[in-house]
């Protein structure tokens, strides 16, 4: 190496001896509450559910009709919530989320009978993401804070769809729309064997993580043991349903969304600017990183999945009425930090957005086939979200007192 | 009490974080009532911790703080404040939403927002200080030199009998400074209070203070009445030898390769309204250029300037021959790295890894199908740039917001030794941090420069730019007032040319002859 002069040499030399050592991997923060708190209370609330309904003799929670049908209730939050934490992770904040969907919903069915299925969720689609970017500019251009600019959005569009649908109902009427919407929506996959090819994936990616870092006599990584853990409870799914596993569109949709984001996130380059743009903005800046278009970009992305979830929700029930999805954004949001997302930026995991999704929608689930009422409903779920943010906040301070 | 007998007494006082930095190393201070004690020392020497514990923010590892004969132990900076210490600190600390009264009377009970009786006291509080700001303003109106005396309004109001001033004056214009002056005089003088006043300002702690403590390293290296020093004894004790001998090798460089070297940077007109006026430079290969001034005087300016980091700025960034467009992302691509002023704030995004934030402006060249980062690839120069500039971390898994100054200050300037940059920019790259370090960094430009790469570095410590410059461009009020090749110049004649004919001068009269330095 030509750049250390004489001197800082001597130094590095003398430095040497604790860096020898390699740091050994944090394990008991790694698998802490803080990371991995949201599998931990999906796991205890499935097994609580089970085991109460086991106990009252009724329907096996954990039946495959149910699983699969929880997923399905919570598709369409959980592609918004993806979404959502993609524009958290940027340093922003969306809320108008529900009303783009529900827009998107009401310009697909006020259009369909008209243009045709696929022109309308054209049109949808671009009124969505017209929307994000008009919210993106907003922020970006005019520096007002995203909150409000998204709480006005919120608001507005929703008065706009009021506007459109002149307050009634639109249905669609024409049945050509309505059997491609059945198809589109309510199409089925047996996706059996495909689970079983990614579980089989993942147990040979984590297993061969270990034997290579075996080989080279390094550290154990966390994330080869992640990997064989997410690898075997897809194996164990795919098991449990005994060679067949019917899943609906939407669930299908949403895998195929989280997966490629989760790839960007993980291992693209543009997810790592994404991450430094929620990070430090400016640093990011001065690294040469185009902050504007990351920013701008993220807004659009969670609108265009608002407008998807949209399409998705018009298809379902090919018909809008004026208050549908309303309040859906704040259930988004609550996935999100249910998924440890930090609100200031630069963390998150998609991943663990959906096991938030999940989570909020097992108890929902829990409640009805428990028969607790709707009463009891939002006070749990509250308690829940205040519950996993306290967790999230006392663990970072832990972390940073400990060094 | 006897006028001698110090009202605080602190013996070998040590303070230890985590289980690895050491900030002081058994501390000795004594500080008299009616007398200003001057507490001096480099970046990173342990002031700021001192001031802490003082303050009760921090608590002490070791050693004892006697206060007017009595042991104690302050656990809370409220309980330090009760037993009579309160203490300005840097980063002024009022609420700029509220009014100057609301702030004054900040900490103090009662249950009326606007109580007549703290409109009447603050009148009297005025009155001591002869200083009448308008109770009403609001804080975030004012000038940050006016707030600063709404700090010590502040620290008269608690009643306290000592009280530390952290760097009052830093960030301070020259009438403004003559206000603090006034004040810390009347302070002692006339109301016989203790102050302990931090300053980087040598002429103003000769000018204002009784005693001094020079702290390097985390232990006194030096105590003495004020009147038996002078700055240069004084500026010695702060720095020690070590840039000293830097300086040296730097009069061994040769003044003819440099002019026969090729131009690698030119600037023609590069200016932004009303912060930088027209500028136009030749910096050739090779070359390290210093830019001089005081804070305010366009030298970040300058440097986002030619970075492209500023929108509004106009001209012309040539580098090798070839125009450089206006934006950040056109610098990186051109080949410019810039380290910014504010490590944590602009350079690095502190709850990434090292070996993150390393790649973060080059990601391509450790990426497969140009957009796929390997990481272990990227932790391979996490090794190497730990290895290469001495960075004291034990892995590159380490978060950047878990280093220290000098250490996370070494990242920055890593980010760009990985990709073919040619023109470093680094702004105050040796603020914050200590002496190793420090001298780590100023050689590490040196190395860069005789690789071929162009630098130009700003600093407020005109010895560093002596020691590393070829040439030494002078700011002034966002022009470039002079340029120097290096050898030609002296500390003191920077100090001129930068702060002008009217250079901060403390108000007293008996000292003024001594406020240019050495």
């Amino acid at each position: 190496m030509t750049m250390a002069s004489e001197t800082p040499m001597q130094k590095t030399e003398s430095r040497a001896a604790p860096s020898a050592t390699p740091k050994k991997n944090n394990w008991a923060r790694m698998f802490g509450l803080r990371e991995m708190g949201v599998y931990y209370a999906l796991i205890l609330l499935i097994f609580v559910l089970t085991m109460i309904t086991t106990y009252t003799g009724q329907d096996n929670y954990l039946s495959i009709l149910n699983m699969t049908n929880v997923i399905y209730q919570a598709s369409l939050i959980a592609i918004m919530a993806v979404a959502m934490t993609v524009i958290l992770i940027s340093g922003n904040f969306d809320l108008s989320v529900a009303s783009v969907a529900a827009i998107s919903a009401a310009v697909l069915v006020g259009n369909a009978d008209a243009v045709g299925f696929w022109p309308a969720v054209a049109l949808a689609m671009a009124v969505a993401m017209g929307i994000g970017l008009l919210n993106g500019s907003i922020v970006q251009f005019l520096g007002i804070n995203a909150f409000i600019v998204t709480l006005g959005t919120m608001t507005a569009v929703r008065g706009l769809i009021l506007i459109y649908t002149d307050g009634r109902s639109l249905s669609v009427k024409d049945p050509e729309v309505i059997a491609t919407m059945k198809a589109f929506e309510g199409g089925k996959f047996d996706v059996f064997w495909l689970l079983v090819a990614a579980g089989v994936a993942c147990l040979a990616l984590g297993i061969g993580s270990i034997l290579k870092s075996r080989a080279a006599q390094k550290q154990l990584r966390p994330a080869a043991v992640g990997t064989i853990i997410g690898g075997a409870a897809l194996l164990a799914f795919a098991t449990a349903s005994g060679g067949e596993l019917v899943l609906r569109t939407p669930v299908v949709y949403m895998g195929i969304f989280t997966t490629l984001v989760w790839f960007v996130l993980t291992f693209t380059m543009v997810g790592r600017r994404l991450y430094a743009v929620g990070g430090n903005p400016e640093a990011a800046r001065l690294s040469g990183i185009n902050v504007l278009r990351y920013k701008l970009m993220a807004f659009v992305l969670c609108s265009g999945a608002a407008g998807f979830a949209g399409v998705l929700f018009a298809s379902r029930l090919r018909s809008i009425n004026p208050a549908g999805l309303t309040g859906a954004e704040l259930t988004v949001i609550a996935a999100a930090i249910l998924g440890g997302t930090s609100l200031f930026g630069g963390a998150g995991s998609v991943i663990k957005t959906l096991a938030g999704a999940l989570l909020l929608y097992s108890l929902t689930n829990g409640f009805n086939i428990l028969n607790l009422g709707a009463n009891w409903q939002g006070l749990i779920e509250g308690i829940v979200v205040v519950v996993a943010a306290a967790i999230y906040t006392v663990g970072n301070q832990g972390q940073a007192k400990g060094h | 009490m006897d006028q001698n007998t110090p009202i605080m007494t602190l013996r070998s006082v040590a303070k230890t974080f985590g289980n690895a930095t050491v900030a002081l190393r058994g501390v000795d201070l004594d500080i008299v009532q009616g007398k200003v004690h001057g507490l001096l020392g480099a970046n990173g020497a342990g002031k700021s911790t001192l001031i802490k514990i003082l303050s009760g923010t921090f608590k002490a590892s070791g050693g004892t703080i006697i206060w007017r004969g009595q042991p104690v132990s302050w656990d809370s900076p409220k309980a330090a404040n009760d037993m009579g210490v309160a203490t300005i600190h840097q980063h002024i600390p009022l609420v700029p939403t509220l009014s100057v009264l609301e702030n004054v009377f900040l900490g103090s009970g009662g249950a009326w927002r606007l109580a007549r009786a703290s409109r009447k006291r603050f009148d009297e509080l005025c009155a001591r200080m002869n200083y009448w700001p308008d109770p009403d303003a609001l804080v975030s109106d004012l000038s940050i030199g006016a707030r600063q005396m709404v700090c010590i309004l502040q620290a008269l109001g608690t009643g306290a009998d000592l009280i530390v001033m952290d760097e009052p004056t830093a960030s301070l214009a020259t009438d403004e400074r003559e206000l603090v002056y006034a004040a810390v005089k009347q302070l002692s003088k006339v109301e016989n209070k203790a102050v302990l006043f931090v300053s980087h300002f040598l002429d103003e702690v000769m000018a204002l203070t009784d005693q001094v403590t020079v702290l390097r390293d985390g232990e006194a290296v030096l105590r003495a009445e004020t009147h038996t020093l002078d700055e240069s004894r004084l500026a010695e004790a702060i720095v020690g030898k070590q840039i000293v001998e830097l300086e040296r090798a730097a009069q061994g460089r040769s003044e003819a390769a440099l002019a026969a070297a090729p131009i690698r940077l030119e600037l023609r007109d590069l200016a932004s309204s009303g912060r930088l006026k027209p500028l136009s430079l030749k910096v050739a290969k090779g070359e390290v250029i210093g830019i001089a001034g005081l804070l305010g005087s366009g030298r970040s300016e300058l440097i986002h300037a030619i970075f492209g980091a500023d929108k509004h700025a106009t001209g012309t960034v040539v580098l090798d021959g070839q125009p450089v467009p206006i934006g950040t992302a056109a610098a990186v691509k051109a080949g410019i790295g810039l380290v910014p002023e504010d490590r944590m704030g602009q350079g690095l995004v502190p709850d990434f890894e090292i070996w993150r934030n390393l790649t973060l402006p080059a990601l391509h060249s450790v990426s497969v199908l140009g957009s796929l980062p390997v990481t272990q690839r990227e932790k391979d120069r996490g090794e190497e740039a730990i290895r290469m500039l001495s960075i004291k971390a034990s892995s590159p898994d380490i978060l950047v917001r878990e280093l220290s100054g000098g250490n996370a200050q070494k990242v920055t300037i890593a980010k760009w030794m990985f990709s073919d940059v040619k023109l470093f920019l680094l702004d105050e790259p040796t603020a914050g941090i200590d002496i190793g370090a420090k001298t780590d960094i100023l050689r590490l430009i040196r190395k860069l420069a005789d690789e071929g790469k162009t630098v130009v570095m700003v600093s407020s410590e005109f010895e560093e730019l002596l020691a590393v410059a070829d040439r030494i461009l002078v700011m002034r009020d966002g022009e470039c007032t002079a340029i120097r090749h290096a050898h030609q110049t002296t500390e003191h004649e920077l100090l001129l040319l930068a702060g002008g004919q009217a250079t901060a001068k403390p108000a007293d009269g008996h000292n003024s002859d001594q406020a240019a330095g050495h």
